[in-house]
């Protein structure tokens, strides 16, 4: 029965992308409870003791909402009251009133939020920091570089000629962000995208895909050709066992996209820099009770929030008691972000049973949609072609709206973290 | 005949070189070891043999793929269209086997079929093309390096291909059944100075090797990890399942330490490098389609199974 159960999840993976489904934590009707914490333990060969299953137990916007802009940390009453307002947001149900009152209830909408919001908003109960963010003090990401900015703006631009000829913009839906509704399809909409699509990070726009097209899979996004998982990862599940010389870590992530990272400790110099990986090139070493790892040799094809192959992660691991885990990471890419920032999140050890089942990522050995996707869009051509359909230009087909991103369906305004 | 009488005459030697290591091991041999005590894996390991094309021992043959020859002889084909332009590069080098005993794997009537299907069908059968997770004990001995990473309560160990991993629970209290896994449930415990690690929950969809030796979700592993110098570990799996094999049968081999200073595992994302193969006649326009050399000229149709068979095909 679970089997089943999960091949059909990870079939639907390929459907709509990636889905960030709740391992087993406290959710937010769970108190967590206040005991005396041990001391952090170190190895028997005297290092500071890493190995668990990490995760965080609460909810910490990456950015800073922009509410509390000069504000380090919540007050009891605003976490309450927030939590209160997401609570709403995971329990509304996607009837078809609900659906059609905003416009959409089509079987595209209804497609591209195949999934109310209760998947795709944390249920974990806010935590007392307003940011994951610490430098720059305000909690938000720096501005972006020139070099990203085109990227993002072409990549937008690309992803909205391809939906100007259907009902998101049509209807002016969240998705069209406000872009104009033109009856005519692109006459490029076959063309290559001015940029490599990675996921839909860089392309918000809500729903399952990156862009409205199916002619290949790498049009598909990262998502939803099991490759979304990257570094930082401030969402999953992490696995780490500790030898003397390295560190193995097992990133449970991205709903079966997980992966295996080893990290040597040893200050060897990095590759060399035409090696380029996914996940970079990881070189650990111990400064005090601190693990520091240098991360370089990213790929064009990696991408962190829009960053690429120039990416720099220095990341500070640190056991701070029995319980808990200290993540910090500064980013570096002058050529995404005009300045360095640091994030700090807090992991939390969760206990080894119970964390067990989602640990192997099966992502890509069911993802029977990618096919299942890209068949439908032939069909469809071929279904046009003999005068059997509509024209499929005029179908979204990704970054379509609908519940699937929680608050697609009023905008992100609607966010109570925005 | 000479050639067949050499190769078990090698085979008997190696088995008798193995054998007396074997008893000499962990006694001069001053081996790595963990402040508890025990052996040290920590590293990174890398089989050196063929068994990844083929558990059992096998005669070179002039592609991965091949065809019937001008003769009709088994020992006269050629290698096949999808490998031909790699002329020599394709072949595949014969091998000693790592089959203990007689070599033989004790197929049912049935599963000895399947096998020979498998075998018959490789490109549209083994999960490896596609870059699914490589299994236990594939993992262990396919051409790439992989970790090891020995903790207090686990040992990890995370593989090249795919960056597929595996954990060994050394904490008996882990008894709660997983779900059913590509890379299986393994429990490690100690037996003296070798480590041994019981494995289950398999799914059933992996392969042993690139020859179609196949298992079901009934397989059970019973590994052996002996560190025979601080560089070497004989690695012993003891193969059962009742639905495919008749009798319990085990293969060994040496796993060496990959010694060069800056040894690490690199990247190899092979969802990426599958993707053609699997989705490319999928694509609104045929991309790989026809590939020129000046003495060939390779010409791609792809086809789309009808119905259930595509599904069949992903599902493999």
């Amino acid at each position: 029965m679970s089997k089943i159960y999960l091949a059909g999840i990870i079939v639907l993976v390929g459907v709509v992308g990636v889905l960030q489904l709740p391992n087993v934590v406290q959710h937010l009707d769970a108190q967590s409870e206040e005991s005396a914490v041990g001391p952090a333990p170190t190895t028997a060969w005297g290092d500071p003791d890493l190995e668990g299953i990490w995760t965080r137990d609460a909810e910490v916007p990456l950015q800073r909402p922009s509410n509390f802009r000069d504000r380090e940390f919540f007050t009891d009453e605003e976490r309450a009251d927030l939590d209160r307002r997401r609570a709403e947001i995971i329990a509304r149900d996607a009837t078809r009133e609900r659906r059609e009152s905003n416009g959409g209830g089509t079987a595209e909408q209804d497609v591209g939020g195949a999934y109310n919001a209760e998947i795709y908003i944390s249920h974990l109960r806010l935590g007392q920091r307003t940011s994951l963010i610490v430098d720059p003090p305000n909690g938000q990401l720096p501005e972006l570089a020139p070099r990203a900015k085109e990227e993002h703006a072409a990549l937008l631009d690309f992803s909205l000629n391809l939906k100007r000829a259907t009902e998101v913009c049509e209807n002016d839906l969240p998705a069209c962000r406000g872009g104009e509704y033109n009856p005519v399809p692109w006459e490029d909409r076959d063309s290559t995208p001015p940029f490599y699509i990675t996921s839909r990070n860089a392309l918000p726009g809500g729903g399952g895909g990156v862009v409205s097209r199916s002619n290949h899979p790498e049009d598909r996004g990262h998502g939803e050709r099991c490759m979304s998982s990257t570094i930082p990862d401030f969402r999953g599940f992490r696995r780490i066992v500790q030898s003397q010389n390295q560190i193995a870590i097992f990133y449970d992530t991205g709903q079966g996209q997980g992966w295996h990272r080893t990290v040597p400790i040893s200050d060897a110099p990095h590759l060399p820099p035409h090696v380029r990986q996914w996940w970079g090139d990881s070189r650990a070493r111990w400064e005090g009770d601190t693990l520091v790892v240098d991360v370089t040799n990213f790929s064009p094809k990696s991408n962190f929030l829009g960053a690429h192959e120039n990416l720099h992660l220095i990341e500070r691991w640190r056991r701070v008691d029995a319980e808990t885990l200290e993540y910090t990471v500064t980013v570096e890419d002058p050529t995404t972000w005009v300045a360095p920032w640091t994030a700090v999140q807090t992991l939390k050890k969760q206990e080894d049973q119970s964390n067990r089942i989602y640990y192997e990522p099966r992502c890509h050995e069911g993802n029977y949609g990618m096919a299942a996707l890209l068949i439908g869009a032939r069909e469809d051509e071929r279904a046009f072609e003999e005068g059997r359909g509509e024209n499929p230009a005029l179908k979204c087909l990704g970054a379509c709206g609908g519940f699937a991103a929680g608050y697609a369906d009023e905008g992100e305004d609607a966010n109570p973290l925005r | 005949m000479v050639d067949r009488f050499k190769g078990v005459m090698m085979v008997v030697l190696l088995v008798a070189g193995v054998a007396a290591c074997n008893s000499a091991s962990n006694q001069g041999a001053v081996v790595p070891r963990t402040p508890d005590g025990n052996p040290d894996f920590s590293g990174i390991w890398q089989a050196n043999n063929e068994a990844h094309w083929d558990l059992q021992a096998h005669a070179a043959r002039p592609g991965m793929i091949t065809q019937e020859g001008p003769y009709p002889y088994d020992y006269a084909r050629v290698p096949a269209a999808p490998v031909l332009a790699l002329g020599a590069a394709a072949g595949v080098p014969g091998s000693l086997g790592v089959v203990d005993g007689d070599g033989e794997i004790p197929y049912t009537a049935e599963a000895a079929v399947i096998k020979q299907e498998n075998f018959d069908n490789w490109v549209d059968r083994d999960p490896e093309l596609k870059c699914y997770l490589p299994g236990i004990p594939r993992a262990m001995y396919m051409p790439y390096p992989f970790s090891v990473t020995q903790g207090a309560n686990q040992i990890q160990m995370g593989f090249t291909f795919s960056n597929a991993a595996r954990v060994i629970h050394m904490d008996p209290e882990t008894t709660l059944p997983p779900d059913y896994t590509y890379m299986g449930f393994s429990v490690g415990r100690w037996e003296g100075d070798t480590l041994v690690v019981d494995s289950n929950y398999f799914n059933g969809r992996n392969w042993f090797d690139r020859a179609g030796n196949h298992h079901s979700e009934q397989l059970t592993l019973t590994e052996r990890l002996t560190l025979q110098t601080p560089n070497v570990i004989q690695y012993q799996v003891t193969i059962e399942d009742p639905a495919v094999f008749t009798r319990p049968w085990t293969i060994s081999m040496p796993l060496y330490r990959r010694m060069e200073p800056n040894a690490q595992l690199l990247d190899y994302r092979c969802i990426e490098f599958a993707e053609e193969f699997m989705y490319g006649g999928l694509r609104k326009e045929q991309l790989v389609k026809r590939w020129e050399s000046e003495t060939m000229i390779i010409d791609v149709t792809r086809k789309v199974p009808p119905g259930d068979r595509l599904h069949e095909w992903y599902r493999r």
